[in-house]
């Protein structure tokens, strides 16, 4: 991997030229402010008690939306847009395929995702501990900090596929898939949505099973089978795109 | 050959006595024979004495012996919850124990269970409590005589008449509740336990009543065990020709009476309420809230076995069961333990914000000064990879560690609140409201003093299902409560005792001021004391123990507007204390903001101080839970004919 030059043009601006600081800065300094304010801020609630209890779990899902909102932007190339080369460069001149291109770039989400999580961890998982979240609730959440915004990132190379130098268009669309199919999920059935999913399990309440023609889907499983459609629908998209601009372009 | 033959003969009689070791003991060679209440009775929605006889037939056995009763249910407005009384039990061979419990169901609909359990055996008993219960209060009778004296109970009172032996005495002042009054006749006490006089004694002082009815053998009364209760010390016997004062009470009844032998005695701190020609008839002492009553007479024979006027003079005697008054009690509930916690003083006890604080300054700080160093490639990118990783891993496993295992915080908090409600005589009833705050998923014993008379979990409004049951374990002098908690949850108890407390208040009113006389004889100082009066209050400072201070107020109002004049309301929330916490319990427990108490009315005056390091009603023998003791003494004076101002 470490020869493909899309993954080395990502390494060279976000981590050597030191571009993705500002992004891995921006979600530490919102994360680790509302943590310590969900720890020392009395709420309004009665049960002021519980507020460390809930601690991981205010705490994880601020990382949760702040990881798959920037992993998003990462991956749409919102950032340093004009240091990155186009797609017609890479496919054409630089005479890359389609599946370099798209094995490059889906590294670079992937190390992004990493990243994102490797920062994030020592903050939440010191939440945890004042919270006595189990160990293994800790690494179950870590693993779907990782896991979100491959999902929801791979959408936004499917959007760089298809309007490169439409930025507008590009952040539109990302925001409004993004927006979109976290309110329906949670309106059509709760458990898909990333969210309450996390939520369900920390507090470790039972999710109603999702009941499709006569057949009772339980609540994780359906959640992970959305969330892998999702997944491979966005590679899908995302294969077909760069094919057809290294064919017709 | 011969070797295998031997090392089979060997191994098979290894076998057989593995076998006939590993034989459990049959059901038949224990047997367990439950006794219930006072002679197979007790007063529905009170706690009752239970005796469990085991017997053991066989080889020595060891085990746990268990009831299970049901607590809570609709009628409390929670749901069921199992309460388990448990008692490690030894049985030698050839041998029969018997085993006493206090019980208190809230629901009768349930079985009571009973069961023996250990690894060779196990056994098991239901009862259907339905079948033992009485509505009314019970009225036990005590006496050697082997014909009872005709005690027209049944026309007095609506109690139940139960006729016990010393032995029966339960040893718990709690299993006394479902009884409104003791009957001693010609009953030796010599054989009362330490355990059953201290119950006694609780009981008496939570406002029981004892009768002592007199007979023709007085000396069984001046037994030391007997006249430890006597409001009179007997001399021996009299002969009373008439009796004028009980004529005057019952009429042409008591003109029957004529030489009539009764008790000779000199009344020791009690009221004499009849007497006859300088002799004590009837004498009644008060003990804390109770009442211990002397009769002179002999009931048990002629001619007053015979008296028609016998009933309306035990009608007076028994009098109607007489309700407990809990008047003032504290508030104890949920939104009480919310204000505590909403206190930054005690939050900052479990929830480690400042190492928090300095933590994410560490981390942040140090990413900081990383990023820096890399933009400004003072060091090679390859050492300072790993310096990057080897940071985060540090810092989350050492945050980790800190915060898990170390940091101060603490597995529980455990705080009492108790207040010392003064009664006549040096008692106090105590009542103590119990929180115990858990940060993790853990069981918890919390000991409880011995001698409580009454012990109440408070459900939170949103009941749990879940975990909510108890294990009782009486251990000596105190009861050991064991428990579930998850993490970050709590439960709260309220706890009522009788001990001693000797603070005595005096009043005197001169006039143009008010004389308060204060005397601590108790081993504990009281601090931060205030004395309210209508319309007034005043500072007193520390009373030290030992110590007796008198201080004079100037009364410059005018009688009448003392009175219940709406002016006259004093403002208890105006008060303040050194410690916050105090405040809140002040406020929100003691006197609470939404009740009459927040405002004191000029019906009575008080006097109230902070017990320093008073002997705690619960503790949990763990380091790792931190235990807060709030105790406050009080004196409510009514102004009656006395104090009137």
């Amino acid at each position: 991997m470490k020869r493909n030059p899309v993954f080395r043009e990502g390494i060279q601006i976000y981590i050597i030229e030191g571009h993705g600081f500002v992004v891995y800065l921006s979600v530490l300094l919102i994360l680790a402010p509302i943590e310590f304010l969900t720890l020392f801020l009395p709420s309004l609630d009665p049960q002021i008690w519980m507020g460390p209890a809930n601690l991981f779990k205010v705490s994880s899902v601020a990382a949760l939306i702040l990881i798959v909102y920037f992993g998003l932007r990462v991956a749409n190339q919102e950032f340093v847009p004009w240091r990155f080369l186009s797609l017609k460069r890479w496919l054409h001149q630089e005479r890359l395929t389609a599946s370099e291109v798209a094995q490059g770039q889906i590294s670079l989400l992937c190390l992004q995702a990493l990243i994102f999580v490797l920062l994030s961890s020592p903050l939440l998982i010191w939440a945890g501990a004042i919270a006595r979240t189990a160990a293994s609730s800790i690494l179950f959440t870590l693993l779907l900090l990782f896991f979100y915004p491959l999902t929801y990132g791979l959408w936004g190379l499917v959007a760089v596929a298809l309007w490169e130098h439409r930025m507008e268009n590009r952040q539109v669309f990302i925001r409004c898939l993004f927006v979109s199919l976290v309110l329906l999920s949670a309106l059509l059935y709760l458990p898909l949505n990333p969210v309450a999913f996390l939520l369900y399990y920390l507090e470790r309440r039972e999710m109603v099973p999702l009941v499709l023609g006569g057949w009772r889907w339980p609540a994780p499983a359906t959640h992970f089978l959305f969330h892998f459609f999702l997944l491979g629908s966005g590679l899908l998209v995302y294969w077909r795109t760069l094919n057809r601009r290294e064919v017709y372009l | 050959m011969p070797s295998i033959r031997k090392a089979a003969c060997h191994f098979c009689s290894w076998l057989l006595l593995v076998v006939l070791l590993s034989i459990p003991l049959s059901a038949a060679e224990i047997t367990l024979e439950p006794h219930i209440g006072f002679n197979g009775l007790f007063q529905l929605g009170r706690p009752f004495p239970l005796r469990v006889d085991l017997a053991n037939s066989a080889l020595p056995i060891e085990g746990t012996l268990e009831v299970k009763v049901w607590k809570g249910g609709p009628t409390k407005g929670t749901e069921p919850y199992a309460l388990y009384h448990r008692r490690e039990v030894f049985l030698s061979a050839q041998s029969r124990k018997s085993f006493l419990f206090t019980v208190d169901p809230d629901s009768i609909s349930r079985p009571l269970a009973i069961s023996f359990s250990s690894p060779r055996a196990r056994l098991s008993k239901e009862i259907d409590l339905r079948r033992y219960f009485s509505p009314s209060p019970l009225t036990l009778l005590l006496t050697e005589n082997s014909v009872s004296p005709p005690i027209p109970i049944g026309s007095a009172s609506p109690h139940q008449l139960v006729s016990l032996s010393v032995a029966q005495l339960p040893v718990a002042a709690r299993a006394f509740q479902g009884v409104s009054a003791i009957i001693f006749y010609e009953q030796s006490l010599r054989d009362l336990s330490k355990a059953q006089i201290v119950a006694l004694e609780q009981w008496l002082s939570a406002g029981g009543r004892m009768l002592f009815l007199g007979s023709i053998h007085y000396a069984l009364y001046q037994e030391p065990s007997v006249s430890r209760f006597l409001p009179v010390r007997v001399a021996g016997l009299k002969k009373l020709t008439s009796l004028p004062s009980l004529e005057k009470m019952y009429g042409e009844r008591a003109s029957s009476l004529r030489d009539l032998w009764v008790q000779d005695s000199k009344s020791v701190g009690g009221t004499i309420l009849i007497e006859e020609k300088g002799t004590p008839i009837l004498v009644e002492m008060a003990k804390g809230r109770g009442k211990v009553l002397y009769l002179s007479f002999d009931v048990g024979r002629p001619p007053l076995s015979r008296w028609e006027g016998l009933s309306l003079l035990f009608r007076d005697l028994l009098g109607s069961a007489e309700e407990r008054r809990y008047d003032s009690q504290p508030n104890w509930d949920e939104s009480v333990f919310s204000q505590l916690l909403l206190n930054r003083s005690f939050i900052s006890v479990y929830v480690p914000s400042r190492s928090f604080f300095l933590w994410i300054l560490f981390y942040l700080g140090g990413l900081g000064l990383l990023a820096w160093l890399w933009r400004r490639q003072r060091f090679s990118r390859r050492i300072l990879v790993p310096c990057i990783f080897c940071f985060i891993i540090v810092s989350s496993l050492g945050g980790y560690l800190h915060f898990d295992q170390g940091g101060n915080v603490p597995d529980g908090v455990l705080l009492s609140s108790t207040v010392l409600e003064s009664l006549p005589d040096g008692y106090v009833e105590t009542q103590s409201n119990v929180a115990l705050f858990s940060t993790q998923r853990r069981h918890y014993d919390l000991e409880v003093e011995g001698g409580w008379t009454d012990f109440e979990p408070v459900f939170p409004r949103f009941g749990r299902s879940e975990d909510t049951a108890l294990v009782a374990q009486e251990q000596g002098s105190s009861t050991r409560l064991r428990f579930l908690l998850r993490e970050w949850d709590y439960r709260l108890f309220k706890i009522r005792s009788m001990s001693r407390f000797p603070v005595r208040t005096e009043i005197q009113n001169q006039g143009d001021r008010l004389l308060l006389r204060l005397t601590n004889l108790t081993t504990r100082d009281l601090t931060e004391c205030w004395f309210v009066m209508p319309g007034q209050r005043f500072f007193l400072g520390d009373i030290l123990q030992g110590s007796s201070q008198t201080r004079e107020f100037p009364l410059t109002s005018q009688r009448g507007v003392l009175r219940d004049g709406p002016s006259n309301k004093m403002d208890l929330r105006e008060i303040v204390f050194n410690d916050r916490t105090r405040e809140i319990l002040f406020r929100h427990s003691f006197f609470a903001q939404d009740q009459s108490a927040a405002r004191w009315g000029g019906g009575a005056m008080l006097f109230f101080g902070w017990v320093k390091g008073a002997t705690r009603p619960v503790w949990v023998d763990d380091r790792r839970i931190l235990a807060y003791d709030y105790t406050l003494f009080r004196t409510i004076i009514p102004l009656d004919e006395d104090t009137d101002l």
